[in-house]
């Protein structure tokens, strides 16, 4: 912070020195006093002010930070005298962003440096301001004015780079770039470039009008060699004359490439594509979406060459393959041999295939990779081609050839686990029976055992060999479960990959699977402890979250689920504050397609599809943590400002566009997204599990998610609303609206929710009251359950105060919607406990269906009901006197209360039930499901790891991991099921118990009434 | 099959199967992006077929006059990818730019006393324990700050192992 001449904001240094020390040693209370002290002395002086503004604020003292921060900036205004130097500005910036007043800041610095237009330090200070407002054009301004002032390369490219961001991120048309061309371009002529940066801007530049021809005439002249690394530049190259369409220069570009890099796939690719003139490299991908780059293997197009050119053109492709082949002398270079089969598989699309080839190509490259763990992802996208008939005979043909004898065993492991994987790859597990299933899955296990003395020299944090082995284990018992719906398999998937962390604790891949299986399971508090052992935070959280999320969002584990929302939330805002002052940081260091690359990131985020319904669920849960209590609900509602700004985003979600950064190749095969969970439904075998792309699915998920949740804030407040001045004379609280107000807007609001179901108001009207009365089925509600229970509280609450729909309305007539109400939460609620009966050992939904029915519908009912009773209530002088229409009201009050008393007892008698049931009687159960009855069906892997433990051999294994397997129970895993699954009802319980209270207290008081 | 390439911002968003390893680090959001602004030439990824990304390393240079030097902050490769000398092939990247295009006269790097797998790799590469820091790792577990001298530092000054053992505040850098 030292100045020139000892001064600091015009102070002598020696005098603010103490201030910085006690600020950095965060002792802000000394630091005051010294601040203080410090006024007394200068009091004119606006640094001193910022200085105790920026305490005030660490302080918490947001307001009073405000004020004295406003103050100097009026010294600044309106004092001529006193000194405006960047010290001062950017202490008073700093302030005022933290109290989230970025303008202000930004127009001090827009003051000052029209005071000083030829101050440099000042201009930069305001240029950071627009960075942090994202105000590109008055970037560019104030970067071009710099530039004017000393000539300076960097300025200029400042400038540059805000012209493109108003092209990509804002609303600037393309011509904008003309403009920055222009700049360049004059520049370069008097002065030429410095930096290999701005000469990457330039090119950009030029390739995003198009001007392929003048970026590559620039790459090669001069300029060019700023780019200091030879396939840097090559790659550039190649990249512009491919998109120029002068396929045969590029060609030889790529080809330059792999001589220099031959492990370089994607310049394979290129050099192929170029070869067969196939663009769609260049013109398909979205320059920018790198996130989720299409795998260009497969999106190239069929070549349009005619036949003797392809040929001639394959067979250059196959003399540098063979060339390149021949040139790598050590065994890590796969691309050479890889490039042999994308040859053959371009051969096939262009109709001149021969399996045998492909084939023969794969076992090539089989020889020699085989035992690596990345060979069957490798080959997966090439085993596509074959058919299914030629899929086996290549299985067959990659027995025979593994059969040779390897020398070192880890590679012969590695080989063998290949053969499986691929054998899983290809489809054929689902052609098995479930017997050689099963042997599978013998065989796979006994591998694993069978290797273990492999990995007893390893260091603990090293993965061991054949470690993917129980993954393998895990996924087919998950598929007999799917197939046989006997939940023994499902329960030996988990003992495996428990026995594995047992072992090893560190496996991550097996975490991930395991807390599928508690999920599905029910037992979510485990699935939950093991999700926070992977460590997932900062970006994970955005990549990694909907392993857990989605489950957690409808569990009675709230304060975990909280937590999650919380951490997640905190991230993703701290980006989004600090992310300017990186781009800035970017500007300074003159890495200009970092500057680019950030705010096109920050954008990423900010429209992340997951961020938005954190955004949505974290108040929606708080709302239900206080349902029991109207004030502390009423509290929070009008800390979400009474849920107006939610209704907005409800309407604009349509138009909004959302991002989906999960990364999803993590998840098991029968979850490949969070929507989907194929072993909810029925065995339907291999054609149904294909990872597809689910974007669009998920997109209208979310959109119907948030949609609708981000209504609920307002219609839980409009209903409170409606039902207190329903037994009341219309009445003004502080900043609440009067009755008419409300009906109509909950009206409103009613009408959208009924559209969002799918129907007219009146028809959703018909359709609750259809069912309550039992003229239409449970099931119409469909998978929309809880919303349409939603708009049968709703509904009624708004009926409280309109009236509406008390009287016949011309052919229609209604029972009392209080009734509709009650009868279908009793309803519901009651079917799904009786349905619901031995949930320990059932993989179910119910429970979390239970849970949200009892947490959302039922307790939005207990809040209208809360607020009834509540001004019901004799209050003060006034005594009410109950007209006709309250009697009425009372008498359907008091009915509805006893009903949701009932409805919450016998809900707590069975979660309680649930509890105490013996854990012996849970643990025989679950024991008994694996019981190996003869030679068939679960448990026989178990056999095998039990097997193992009764007969440790300590010279073999190793200590460590005869350690590690001494401690195996596979009693204990199931215990950790009982009491997990217990900690999901224990939570369910305290939640009912409490209402139930609640309720009961309620009746009491409205006895009285 | 191994294409490098500069890190970029997107790939925070797929290195999740790299990140998972218990080994490897998750560093908040400025961490990465001031390593992305200030030296983008030290933060490279490596792809392999479907564009799955094998691992990366992440670095920058810094240091006055002698004490000039390139230093790997982390390198890292997913489990799928590993004994196929992908951590080899990122560390030589990174020589190779600190020695010609920065020419530094060392890189350094730290590494748990106890991670003997990675110090016999980074010994295999050339190289050598320069000193002990104790404590170094959340004021527990002792570092040890290997060294490899470039092709400036003719002499090979840089690695001759200091004698005694320090503690991280006497460290020039962070």
């Amino acid at each position: 912070m030292a100045s020139k001449f000892g001064l600091a904001g015009g102070i002598p240094e020696r005098r603010v020195r103490p201030i910085w020390d006690a600020i950095d040693s965060r002792q802000f209370k000394n630091a005051l006093k010294h601040a203080t002290a410090l006024l007394a002395k200068f009091p004119n002086s606006p640094y001193a002010l910022a200085l105790k503004a920026l305490i005030l604020e660490r302080m918490g003292k947001a307001d009073e930070a405000l004020s004295v921060c406003l103050s100097a900036k009026e010294l600044l205004y309106t004092n001529d005298s006193v000194l405006m130097d960047d010290l001062t500005l950017s202490t008073l910036q700093i302030v005022f962003q933290r109290l989230d007043h970025l303008d202000l800041a930004t127009s001090c610095y827009e003051y000052a440096c029209g005071k000083f237009p030829s101050n440099l330090e000042l201009m930069m200070g305001l240029f950071n301001c627009y960075v942090r407002e994202y105000s590109f054009v008055k970037q560019q301004q104030t970067a071009i004015k710099m530039y004017k002032l000393v000539g300076e390369e960097r300025f200029l490219l400042w400038a540059v780079c805000s012209i493109q961001l108003q092209v990509l991120c804002g609303n600037g048309g393309e011509k904008l770039l003309l403009l920055a061309e222009g700049l360049l371009k004059k520049h370069v002529a008097t002065h030429s470039l410095h930096e290999p940066e701005a000469l990457m801007v330039y090119i950009s530049i030029l390739e995003q009008q198009a001007k392929y021809g003048d970026a590559l005439e620039i790459l090669s002249g001069k300029l060019g060699s700023l780019l200091m690394i030879e396939v840097d530049k090559l790659r550039i190259q190649g990249r512009l004359l491919a998109r120029a369409g002068d396929y045969v220069a590029a060609a030889n570009i790529f080809q330059k490439i792999l001589e220099l890099c031959p492990d370089d796939w994607d310049g394979f690719l290129h050099y192929l594509g170029c070869l067969l003139e196939d663009d769609s490299n260049w013109c398909n991908r979205a320059v920018n979406d790198t996130a989720h780059p299409p795998k260009s293997i497969i999106d190239c197009k069929i070549s349009d060459l005619a036949d003797e050119m392809f040929d001639s053109r394959i067979s250059d492709a196959s003399a540098l393959v063979q060339r390149l082949q021949e040139d790598s002398n050590n065994n890590v270079i796969r691309c050479p041999f890889y490039a042999n089969i994308e040859i053959e598989r371009r051969k096939h699309l262009h109709g001149k295939g021969d399996d045998y080839k492909l084939m023969e190509a794969l076992l090539q490259y089989f020889d020699r990779f085989g035992h690596l763990a990345s060979f069957a992802s490798d080959v997966e996208v090439f085993l596509d081609v074959l058919t299914p008939e030629k899929k086996t005979e290549f299985m067959e043909k990659l027995k025979k050839t593994s059969n040779c004898l390897l020398t070192v065993p880890t590679k012969a492991l590695g080989q063998s686990i290949t053969l499986l994987k691929v054998q899983q790859l290809i489809g054929n597990m689902f052609k098995l029976s479930v017997g050689e299933l099963e042997g599978s899955a013998v065989q796979m296990t006994e591998l694993y055992c069978k290797n273990l003395p492999l990995s007893k020299d390893l260091d603990p944090q090293e993965n061991m060999h054949g470690e993917e082995l129980l993954s393998m284990v895990c996924n087919v018992l998950v598929q007999l479960f799917w197939r046989t719906r006997n939940l023994g398999y499902f329960i030996e998937a988990i003992m495996v990959l428990e026995f594995g962390l047992t072992i090893r604790r560190f496996v991550w891949q097996y975490k991930i699977l395991l807390l599928h299986l508690y999920s599905h399971l029910g037992a979510l508090s485990v699935a939950h402890e093991w999700f926070k052992s992977l460590d997932v935070k900062n970006i994970l959280m955005e990549t990694v979250s909907h392993h857990i999320l989605p489950q957690m969002l409808v569990s009675p584990l709230w304060v975990d689920l909280n937590n999650l929302l919380q951490d997640y939330l905190k991230f993703m805002d701290d980006h989004f504050r600090e992310s300017a002052d990186l781009t800035f940081l970017a500007y300074r260091h003159r890495n200009y397609s970092k500057v680019i690359e950030f705010v096109q990131f920050k954008e990423r985020l900010q429209h992340s599809n997951q961020y938005l319904v954190a955004r949505v669920e974290a108040p929606i849960l708080k709302l239900k943590q206080n349902t029991d209590n109207i004030e502390d609900e009423e509290a929070t509602l009008e800390s979400l400002k009474y849920g107006i700004h939610f209704v907005e985003l409800s309407n604009e979600i349509g138009s909004k566009s959302l991002t989906f950064n999960e990364d999803l190749n993590l998840r098991p095969w029968w979850t490949p997204s969070s929507e989907r969970n194929y072993l909810l439904g029925p065995f339907e075998g291999v054609s149904y599990c294909p990872k597809e792309n689910t974007i669009k699915e998920r997109e209208a998920n979310v959109r119907r998610v948030v949609e609708r949740k981000s209504l609920l804030p307002r219609m839980i407040y409009l209903s409170i609303q409606s039902a207190s001045t329903s037994l009341k004379e219309n009445l003004e609280v502080n900043g609440s609206i009067s009755d008419p107000k409300i009906s109509s807007e909950l009206k409103i609001l009613l009408e959208r929710y009924a559209k969002m179901l799918g129907f007219s108001f009146f028809d959703a009207i018909d359709i609750v009251s259809g069912v309550s009365g039992g003229l239409k089925s449970l099931e119409v509600f469909g998978s929309d359950l809880i919303d349409w229970l939603n708009f049968a509280v709703f509904l009624n609450s708004w009926n409280m105060s309109s009236h509406e729909l008390v009287q016949a309305d011309g052919d229609r007539s209604y029972p009392k919607i209080w009734h509709i109400v009650d009868s279908l939460l009793e309803k519901y609620i009651l079917e799904k406990i009786s349905s619901t009966e031995s949930t320990i050992l059932s993989p179910t939904v119910d429970l979390l269906v239970l849970v949200q029915l009892v947490t959302e519908p039922l307790a939005w009912h207990g809040l209208v009901i809360q607020s009834c009773v509540r001004s019901s209530l004799p209050s003060g002088k006034k005594k009410k006197k109950a007209g006709p229409a309250d009697l009425s009201s009372l008498s359907c009050l008091r009915e509805s209360v006893q009903s949701l008393c009932n409805i919450t007892e016998k809900v707590t008698k069975w979660v309680r039930n649930q509890i105490n049931r013996s854990e012996d009687e849970n643990l025989e159960s679950l024991l008994s499901s694996m019981q190996n009855k003869g030679r068939e069906g679960p448990g026989q892997v178990l056999l095998i790891i039990e097997a193992l433990v009764s007969s440790i051999n300590d010279t073999d294994l190793g200590d460590r991991i005869s350690q590690a397997l001494k401690s195996w129970s596979h009693v204990d895993v199931a215990r950790k099921i009982v009491t997990g699954k217990c900690t999901v009802f224990a939570e369910f319980l305290r939640n009912c118990e409490s209402k139930f209270k609640m309720f009961q207290s309620l009746k009491q008081q409205i006895a009285q009434v | 099959m191994t294409t490098i390439r500069r890190f970029c911002c997107d790939d925070l968003l797929r290195f999740a199967s790299v990140n998972l390893d218990h080994l490897t680090e998750t560093f908040n959001m400025s961490f990465y992006m001031t390593y992305l602004a200030r030296w983008p030439d030290y933060f490279h990824v490596a792809e392999g077929p479907g564009n799955r990304i094998m691992g990366y390393i992440m670095g920058k240079v810094e240091g006055q006059g002698e004490s000039w030097h390139g230093h790997v902050t982390a390198v890292t490769v997913a489990p799928e990818y590993r004994r196929q000398q992908l951590a080899k092939k990122l560390m030589n990247l990174l020589e190779d730019i600190s020695d010609k295009i920065d020419k530094a006269y060392f890189v350094d790097l730290f590494v748990r006393a106890s991670n003997t797998p990675a110090i016999k790799m980074y010994e295999k590469l050339g190289y050598v324990i320069y000193r002990r820091v104790l404590r170094y790792y959340s004021g527990e577990e002792d570092g040890l700050d290997m060294r490899k001298a470039l092709s400036r530092d003719v002499e090979k000054k840089s690695i001759i192992p200091l004698k005694r053992p320090v503690t991280p505040d006497e460290l020039e850098y962070d």
